[in-house]
Parts: C-alpha cells; sequence; structure tokens
C-alpha cells in the first residue's frame, strides 16, 4: 500500500471526496480516478462507463470500476454530458493502475457548470483529505 | 489496525513490503503485495507463488484413542479414504474432510494427518484451533488421548506452481529422496526435531520441517510447517532461490482467486451453518458405495440423514470479469426474475477467459488463437432449488445484474495432482 507521501498527486487537477479527479481541457473536462483509489481498490479487471450522450448530474453514478476484491461506483465530480469514454480500458483496464492521470482517464465530458470545478478540493486540500 | 489482532511471524515482512494488510479471522494478514493481485495470481499458475498461513490452526491428536476418536468426529472414513480401493489411512497420508455440530452444520474444515502410529495431526483455519480442540476433548469419552492446541507456536507457509519443488528442492538437505516418493496428499517429516520422523525432510542448514504435498490453490505444491522462529528465515531463503525463476510472495486476495478457481470452498463462506449436503464437496462425506447412506458414524450424521432445511451449492463462472458484491442485498434470480438463493463467494479468476463459450485459461497451454482472457468472475452459489451445469442465473446487488453459468469445474488445466516426476 502506498504511503499518502507515495501518492502521485498532479496539481493540474482537481479532486473529488469519492477520489474521482477532473481535469479542465479546453471546454470539456477529462475525469479519471486518482493514485489512493487505484492502490486501494488494487488490479483493475473490468471497467464499465457510460455511453457517449449521457447526462448525468454532480454526483451521479456513471460506472464502476472492478478490481479482483472489490467492485467500486464512480460518481460525477461535476455535472455534464459525456462527449468521449476511454474505449482502450476495455482491453486494457490496468491502465487505470498503471497510469491513473494519463492513458488511465475515464470520461470526457462538456460541463453543464464549468464553475462546479471550483467546488472540488485543489492538491493541498485533497492531501488534508487523505491526512484524515 | 487495530493492535490486538494477531499477527504472524512474518508479520513484519510483510509491512516492510508495503503490503495492503487486512484483518481476516482475526489475523492481520496481507492481501496483496506491490506487483499486485494479476501478478500473484499468474505467478502461481506459471512459476511459482509463495504464502504465508501461519495464521491456520495445528492441533496434534495422540494416544490409543486417538485413531477412534477421530474416526468418530471427522467426517471422513479413515479406514476408507486413500487410494482406489480405498484403503485406509496410513502414516505419511492426509485427508480432507470437515468437523460438524449435531446440527450436520460446519464447525470447520480439515486435513487431518497421519504422522504415526496413534499420532495425528489437524490442520484447521485461523482461530479455529481451540474449538476444535475443545469439542475434540469433549467427545472424548475416556478414550486414551491427548489433544494440544499448537495455535501460535508454528509457523506455516504454502508453495504453490508448477516450479514450487524445483525451487523448493534447492533447500532442501537431500531433495531426490524426499521427492522420491511424494504423491497428493502424503507429506513427510516433522517440525519437531525431537519426533522419529524429523529425519526425513531437513533444510540444508539443518532444521526440520514437516513437508506436504498440498496447498489450497488447485495447484501443484506443497504446505510446509516448521518452528515460529525458522519461519521468517525460510521465507526469504525461498523467495531468493525462486527469485530467477519467477517466484513472488502472495497475499490472501490471490489465494482467494485461485482457490475460488479451484472449486475450494472457504470454511464459514462457503460452507457454513447449513446442512452439508448438496454442494461440489460430497468426496469428504463417508458415503457407502450406493451413496445412500453412511459407512461409519459421525458428527452431525443424524441431522444429514434428516435434514431440518435443504440447500444446493454450485459453483458458478461468469462471461466477463463483472462481479456483485456479497452482501445483504445480493442475490441470486432465475432469468425470469425469480429469487433462487444467496451468493457465497465472488470473484474474478484473472486467468480465465471465455472462447465460443467454454471456458478457457492463459495458461494451459491449450487457448485457442485469437481468444482473450480478460478475466472470469467465478465463485458459488447456495440456491433452494437443484440446478444443472449449463445453466444460467443472474447475480444481483440489487442494482447491477450480471449473468452468469452453473458449472461443474472452472479453472482448466489445474496442476496439482500432477505427478512429482513430471514438475522436477
Amino acid at each position: 500500500m502506498k504511503e499518502i507521501s507515495q501518492l502521485v498527486l498532479p496539481e493540474d487537477v482537481k479532486y473529488a471526496t469519492g477520489h474521482e479527479w477532473a481535469r479542465e481541457d479546453g471546454d470539456e473536462v477529462l475525469i479519471g480516478l486518482a493514485d489512493y483509489a487505484q492502490d486501494q481498490l488494487g488490479d483493475i479487471v473490468f471497467v464499465e462507463l457510460p455511453q457517449v450522450g449521457d447526462s448525468f448530474d454532480k454526483g451521479e453514478e456513471f460506472g464502476t470500476v472492478e478490481s479482483v476484491k472489490a467492485v467500486s461506483e464512480l460518481y460525477m465530480p461535476l455535472g455534464g454530458e459525456v462527449v468521449a469514454v476511454n474505449e482502450v480500458l476495455e482491453d486494457d483496464p490496468g491502465l487505470v493502475n498503471s497510469d491513473p492521470y494519463g492513458q488511465g482517464w475515464l470520461i470526457r465530458i462538456k460541463p453543464a457548470n464549468l464553475s462546479e470545478l471550483e467546488g472540488l478540493l485543489d492538491k493541498s486540500a485533497y492531501q488534508d483529505l487523505l491526512n484524515g | 489496525m487495530d493492535s490486538l489482532m494477531k499477527k504472524t511471524p512474518l508479520h513484519a515482512w510483510h509491512c516492510e513490503q508495503g503490503a495492503h494488510m487486512a484483518e481476516f479471522a482475526g489475523y492481520e494478514m496481507p492481501l496483496w503485495y506491490g506487483g499486485g493481485i494479476r501478478e500473484e495470481h499468474m505467478a502461481v499458475l506459471r512459476s511459482a507463488g509463495l504464502f504465508d498461513t501461519s495464521h491456520m490452526a495445528v492441533v496434534l491428536v495422540d494416544g490409543g484413542g486417538s485413531r477412534g476418536l477421530l474416526q468418530a468426529c471427522f467426517t471422513k472414513d479413515l479406514s476408507r479414504c486413500v487410494g482406489k480401493a480405498p484403503g485406509p489411512l496410513v502414516t505419511g497420508r492426509a485427508v480432507y474432510g470437515v468437523f460438524l455440530n449435531d446440527k450436520g452444520h460446519v464447525i470447520d474444515d480439515a486435513l487431518v494427518y497421519m504422522v504415526g502410529a496413534d499420532r495425528y495431526m489437524v490442520c484447521v483455519n485461523a482461530g479455529m484451533g481451540s474449538a476444535i480442540a475443545s469439542e475434540l476433548e469433549r467427545h472424548s469419552d475416556g478414550r486414551l488421548s491427548r489433544v494440544t492446541d499448537l495455535t501460535g507456536s508454528l509457523g506455516k507457509m504454502d508453495i504453490q506452481g508448477p516450479g514450487a519443488a524445483k525451487i523448493l528442492g534447492t533447500l532442501l538437505a537431500d531433495p531426490d529422496a524426499v521427492f522420491a516418493t511424494m504423491p497428493y496428499f502424503s507429506f513427510k517429516g516433522h517440525f519437531d526435531a525431537r519426533a522419529p520422523e524429523s529425519g526425513q525432510v531437513h533444510l540444508k542448514d539443518g532444521s526440520p520441517i514437516l513437508l506436504s504435498r498440498t496447498g489450497y490453490t488447485g495447484e501443484f505444491g506443497f504446505e510446509m510447517f516448521l518452528p515460529l522462529e525458522r519461519t521468517e528465515e525460510l521465507w526469504t531463503s525461498l523467495l531468493d532461490a525462486g527469485k530467477a525463476s519467477g517466484l513472488c510472495a502472495c497475499g490472501l486476495a490471490a489465494r482467494d482467486s485461485l482457490r475460488a478457481g479451484a472449486v475450494l470452498p472457504l470454511s464459514h463462506q462457503d460452507i457454513g451453518p447449513w446442512p452439508y449436503l448438496n454442494h461440489p464437496w460430497d468426496f469428504a462425506l463417508p458415503w457407502d458405495a450406493e451413496r445412500k447412506g453412511f459407512t461409519k458414524q459421525f458428527w452431525g450424521r443424524s441431522a444429514l440423514e434428516n435434514p431440518s432445511e435443504i440447500y444446493f451449492t454450485s459453483p458458478f463462472a461468469g462471461f466477463d470479469p463483472r462481479k456483485v458484491p456479497v452482501g445483504e442485498t445480493s442475490a441470486v434470480l432465475s432469468e425470469a426474475g425469480k429469487p433462487l438463493g444467496i451468493i457465497l463467494t465472488c470473484t474474478t479468476d484473472v486467468s480465465l477467459g471465455r472462447h465460443e463459450g467454454q471456458i478457457v485459461s492463459a495458461v494451459s497451454g491449450t487457448l485457442p488463437e485469437g481468444a482473450k482472457v480478460r478475466g472470469l468472475s467465478c465463485g458459488f452459489v447456495r440456491l433452494t432449488v437443484p440446478l444443472s451445469p449449463g445453466e444460467r442465473v443472474i447475480l444481483t446487488d440489487g442494482k447491477r445484474k450480471i449473468p452468469v453459468e452453473i458449472v461443474s469445474d472452472i479453472r482448466p488445466g489445474r496442476t496439482a495432482r500432477c505427478p512429482m516426476q513430471t514438475m522436477l
């Protein structure tokens, strides 16, 4: 298990309390699972993602990630319409473990209200959350 | 972590390695190490894995009444349990069975080892040593027997996988003699230097171990019992010896996914407080040749002859890795949505896939071209009606609905029973 100090916590994303991350990219937002969550879950064996065109509110469940041991729901860090899903994860779900902020991204959305991003945690607030 | 949790002699090693630790039966145990469950699971299928199983409990039963006591308590008929005939349990052989209570419910499953004349070793699950020892004492009925609970005073580790004998052989004083005759479910040696058998298996440093050709992964390998203080040394020596051939330390998560794929039950989860009938482990009961009655008396027999409840436990396999978490809201439904029972175990065997509907293994050497292995969910369901292999049911947690198939077996190409000579 990674110590908090060993976790990768990039500065260019915002974190949700459920350990999803969101990265602003033009007028779209990329969403993924934070290093802490992938480390806790262990080897991811399956990722269930929504359809392009689906819309979700902030906090709504949009999919699941499964490790050998557990099934974990994914919740929207901010509301919006899904414009792309990471289809590579179907064949290689382990990318969520090996590159959680890069090739292991989950969905790309067109946010309903970009200001919801401001309500998420920055790196230092997220670190405080992890440190309890 | 709760400081009151019990620790095995390898606890500090697990923590130093950064293992994910979790409580299991009162012990703080490693779930997986840095390489992850997939790597550990695959290592056992391709080369070998090393498991800390020191949390399991050993009870010794000695004396002129010891065989009679075990025969009266344990489900397996000790006079008909070895070989095809079958013959009686003899020195150097072990048998699998369960201890039932008077309701026919499982107290625990166990291996009974015949160490010598009037000397037996019973290996039960973590935390069960004292319960089984007191039950045996309570039922001794004046039989001349002595029951000794060795909980916490032995180390135990399992090396499992096709490379197990080659790796272990490098640490044994006389591997050729040890491996020359060692069929499945036989054992040699002793962990106590004072025991007459202790000369049979020595490590190169001279320390005696009890080496058993058993395990709980469905794969070829050994269980080793040894003095507590020698445990870490053997553990690290084995890991060093096996490094080049792919041996890795494995946690309880890989043990769970391997044993589920091998159709082996987890005690207190897949077998438990309901009558021990109608399940894949019928061989643990002393059925007569016609399978109509039992060949001997044992704890729980009359309850099994007149069960108060009837359940049917079956293995299942999914069509992809998706699982349903087992909990209060999880259930098994018919395809029409009718409740059929409960889920006992649901995990993912990462080595499995489906090809034209059939279960295929990534390592059996028979993987058809173009077959993709993403892992399959598998485990056990307990139903109120009997279903046949091939029938489909739905697993649900109230939200997700995952179709799975009732099967008679799960992971193909298991190596546990491979002849020793083919593994050296």
